[in-house]
């Protein structure tokens, strides 16, 4: 095979970097090995197997198309420069092949899933990468921001090293902050047998709190009986899954669910984050036993779509002008919650302007997958490689792009900086607190 | 212990508090609590803007507080919780603040006669764990508490805590251990990457914890000494009830999960996974929850699984009285099971408490919800009417009664009936 030509601009990434010189070839073949016959599914085979190099995932890739068709950037050669070479040669790659594919997988590739929808075969490269993550994170070799977040999760079960007291605190803030609305808002803390228990990340309580206000509000005006829990469990995120540390990830998924469990709720309602969709519905399950949550979990999407199709919350006035979307990979693509964003966009502006790719097909943000998790040493790269998100988002004409997914905010944020498209970039709850009727009798 | 025997076991029924009213005397009412001799509900009320008091069985304290949270019954029938007064915070009781107040104050525990409150606190930014008002001596400057756990008498509090500051990505502290367990203020010798799931024995002599050393390397720790083995995951260790120096855990080999004793697998057969395995009273039987394969969920019994599955979930397992029986609440199609030695015990319901038993192990009590309404089932039969809330049974220390808490149309009542009509 033709060695692939890769251009980049050197990137310094302390934990990279030092990891990288305690790496022996006996480690790395040990590793390698192990992880590829013990803790593969049987689908990696069908998929190294099934692939004719054809190429025509290339066309998905947003990093692909941003970075005027380079090859290297094209999903195949992902999956060429990483774990079909560590497989041929049975675990013997050196040090700088496992550098390259820990930049290629956590750096590259936000697993957003898009390619598989354009491979005739439906290969899932994103699952062969995150194999490639596994390797990586056995060797020490996760990118340092990322790791720094995922040794938050060990720590404290939250991805933002928030301590107990602060996380309380926050909330009984917001909580005050959300009565200047509307007086009687609560956050109901550890109310055993809620109907809901309502789970956040864990960068809410630290940069964005006053989303947490705002669903104290809107769960007042729907007249939504919840709580949410004082103690460690109330974080629904997990950068762990990201950076192939199976065992964090699933201590971290465990903990949010036997939280739901010992609150004994009915459901849980997640806030609008799509990866930790991802990681509570699906992959910390799997790896638990679960076939699905213990406890139900539905996404803020579905949650709102429930309240305005049902009327316990009306809208006041819309918002007005054009507004437009993102869709998170990982409740769209991956969940088919695409018509019910819709509905809700629908619901709360007075235009919404739709984006063409859309949907399932929508281009991912380059953020999730754990990318913008690997910090500002790779955030030039990272924006500039979805300059097609840029053009896509320019052409709506509109003035604030909604994000349901923390990832998809921050990373649009910077997409929208660097390209200077003049938009705002807002949550739903956002859009909703300034849409909604709130009822005379609860007003301040 | 509580002298239950004490409790007025002789009144069949009494209408204690008529909440009815509660909502338009105050500007909000949250949830109730009941004490656990039934005699007092009580809930936190907002008399105005930043001030809050408690109404118990209709009075409201003297002095209100600018904030109040986690309103909880002592295992002795006072009511506590943590109050807020010119930014500072503490632990009231009875309406009477402790005299010390803190930066922060949460995670609050009683020692079982309920003498005893035991909660973590923050001041000048280090954190502390504080028994009735006294903060334990430390000498190492925690930087923060990720939980705790006690003996039955609350003498002996073992905490996970970070003993070693640490900076933004620092990486290489982080490696070198920043955790350590602190019991009764003194930390452990060492300090560790990560601690999980750290438990006491009832005598306070021992503690165990589990320790993740890198990204596949775990054991457990036994009052700082760890087992031989290194497993790729475990969870949380429990103690023998009769022998301290007995630990068991889960833990994972090869991708499959058994069960340890002291560095020893006991249970060889292998699970998906093994989930909160429970001792009898003398420590005789193990019973836990596994997965037998993916998304088939029982419990085994010395490593010998029920032959009943369930789609969804098994919560923790315990055993009645005797130490014979085990017993669980699973989760299958949407609904609640009660399931004893591998049989469905009455109907699917909607939510289901764990019960209490007979002293014999015959009858078991739990408060199950159906349609939105709570009841009292007495081994899968319904036995109480409906309630719009109701607290967990009690039985009398004989079990010949049973006391039953609950709300009808806003009004509280204290019921004792006898068991044997149940
Ligand atoms: S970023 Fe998305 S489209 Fe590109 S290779 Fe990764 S999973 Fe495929
Ligand atoms: S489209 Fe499918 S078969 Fe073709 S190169 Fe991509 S992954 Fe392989
Ligand atoms: S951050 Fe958003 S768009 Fe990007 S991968 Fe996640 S869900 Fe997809």
């Amino acid at each position: 095979m033709k060695p692939t030509v890769v251009k980049r601009d050197l990137v310094e990434d302390y934990a990279i970097d030092e990891g990288v010189k305690k790496l022996t070839p006996e480690r790395i073949e040990k590793v390698v090995n192990d992880v590829i016959d013990n803790e593969t599914a049987g689908r990696l085979w069908t998929y190294l197997n099934t692939c004719i190099h054809c190429g025509l995932c290339a066309e998905a890739c947003q990093w692909y198309i941003s970075n005027d068709r380079d090859v290297s950037y094209a999903p195949v050669t992902k999956v060429k420069d990483t774990i079909w070479p560590m497989i041929e040669k049975k675990g013997k790659v050196d040090a700088e092949f496992i550098k390259r594919a820990a930049v290629i997988s956590f750096t590259e590739c936000s697993v957003c899933r898009r390619c598989g929808m354009y491979c005739p075969f439906g290969i899932d490269i994103a699952y062969m990468l995150l194999m490639v993550r596994r390797i990586c994170a056995r060797l020490d070799m996760v990118p340092l921001y990322l790791q720094d977040t995922v040794h938050s999760h060990a720590a404290t079960m939250n991805q933002m090293w928030v301590k107990p007291d602060e996380w309380i605190d926050t909330l009984q803030w917001q909580e005050e902050e959300a009565q200047g609305y509307v007086p009687t808002s609560r956050i109901p803390l550890e109310k055993e047998g809620a109907e809901i228990m309502y789970s956040v990340i864990g960068p809410e309580p630290k940069f964005l709190a006053q989303l947490l206000g705002n669903i104290s509000v809107i769960m007042k005006v729907a007249d939504q009986d919840w709580t949410m829990p004082a103690y460690a469990g109330w974080d629904n995120s997990n950068m762990a899954m990201y950076s192939g540390d199976f065992e964090v990830m699933a201590r971290v998924e465990r903990l949010h669910h036997e939280t739901a469990q010992r609150l004994k709720v009915k459901k849980i309602v997640m806030g609008e984050c799509g990866h930790a969709f991802r990681g509570a519905e699906y992959d910390g399950p799997t790896w638990l036993g679960w076939m699905s949550p213990p406890i139900p979990l539905i996404h803020a999407i579905e949650f709102y779509e429930e309240l305005l199709r049902t009327g316990r919350i009306k809208i006041a006035k819309k918002i007005e002008g054009p507004v437009t979307v993102q869709d998170p990979c990982n409740v769209v693509r991956n969940r088919g919650l695409g018509d019910k964003l819709r509905y809700i966009m629908n619901a709360v502006c007075e235009d919404f302007v739709d984006v063409s790719p859309n949907k399932r097909f929508n281009y991912c943000c380059n953020a999730g997958g754990g990318v913008i998790n690997c910090g500002p040493p790779w955030k030039k790269k990272r924006v500039e490689g979805n300059r097609i998100k840029a053009e896509q988002l320019k052409r709506t004409g509109a003035h604030t792009v909604v994000t349901p997914c923390h990832n998809c905010h921050s990373g649009i944020e910077d997409i929208v900086d660097t390209f200077k498209l003049g938009m705002h970039v807002k949550f739903f709850s956002e859009l909703l607190i300034e849409a909604m009727d709130i009822p005379a009798n609860l007003k301040a | 212990m509580v002298n239950i025997q004490k409790w007025d076991w002789n009144t069949k029924e009494k209408m204690v508090a008529d909440t009815t009213g509660w909502p338009n005397q105050f500007e909000d009412v949250q949830e109730p609590y009941v004490s656990p001799d039934g005699e007092k509900i009580a809930s936190i009320v907002k008399q105005g803007e930043g001030e809050y008091s408690v109404c118990v069985n209709g009075e409201t304290w003297e002095e209100p507080f600018e904030k109040l949270w986690s309103c909880r019954f002592t295992p002795d029938g006072r009511v506590s919780v943590m109050s807020s007064r010119d930014m500072e915070w503490t632990m009231t009781v009875d309406g009477e603040p402790w005299e010390t107040a803190y930066e922060y104050i949460w995670d609050p525990k009683f020692s079982a006669d309920g003498k005893l409150i035991v909660a973590t606190v923050k001041q000048d930014d280090i954190f502390g764990i504080v028994t009735n008002g006294t903060t334990w001596e430390c000498p190492t400057e925690l930087q923060s508490i990720s939980s705790f756990v006690m003996t039955p008498d609350a003498q002996t509090v073992a905490a996970i805590a970070q003993t070693v500051p640490l900076g933004q990505a620092d990486v290489d502290t982080y490696y070198k251990g920043t955790w350590s367990i602190v019991v009764n203020g003194k930390p452990w010798e060492n300090n560790y990457v990560n601690l999980y799931g750290v438990a006491v024995s009832d005598d306070g002599s021992t503690v165990a914890a589990e320790h993740r050393a890198a990204i596949t390397d775990h054991t457990i720790l036994v009052n700082g000494v760890p087992w031989s083995e290194m497993y790729s995951c475990t969870w949380e260790p429990m103690f023998h009830p009769k022998k301290n120096d007995e630990v068991t855990a889960p833990v994972r080999q090869g991708g499959k999960w058994y069960l340890a004793t002291n560095g020893r697998i006991v249970w060889d057969r292998g699970y998906v996974n093994i989930l909160n395995p429970r001792y009898n009273v003398d420590g005789t039987k193990i019973a836990a929850v596994v997965a037998t394969s993916f998304a088939k969920w029982t419990v085994a019994v010395d490593d010998k699984p029920w032959s009943c599955t369930f789609g969804e979930c098994v919560l923790p397992p315990c055993f009645d009285s005797q130490g014979v029986t085990a017993v669980a609440i699973a989760r299958d199609s949407g609904k609640w099971f009660m399931v004893a030695d591998g049989k469905v015990i009455g109907d699917p319901c909607d939510n289901i408490w764990p019960p209490v038993f007979s002293p014999d192990g015959d009858k078991m009590f739990y408060k199950i919800e159906k349609n939105g309404k709570f009841y009292i089932a007495v081994n899968g039969k319904i036995a109480t009417g409906a309630y719009d809330m109701l607290w967990d049974p009690i039985l009398s220390t004989n079990g010949a009664d049973v006391l039953i808490r609950g709300i009808e149309d806003g009004k509280y009542y204290r019921r004792v009936v006898a068991s044997a009509a149940m």
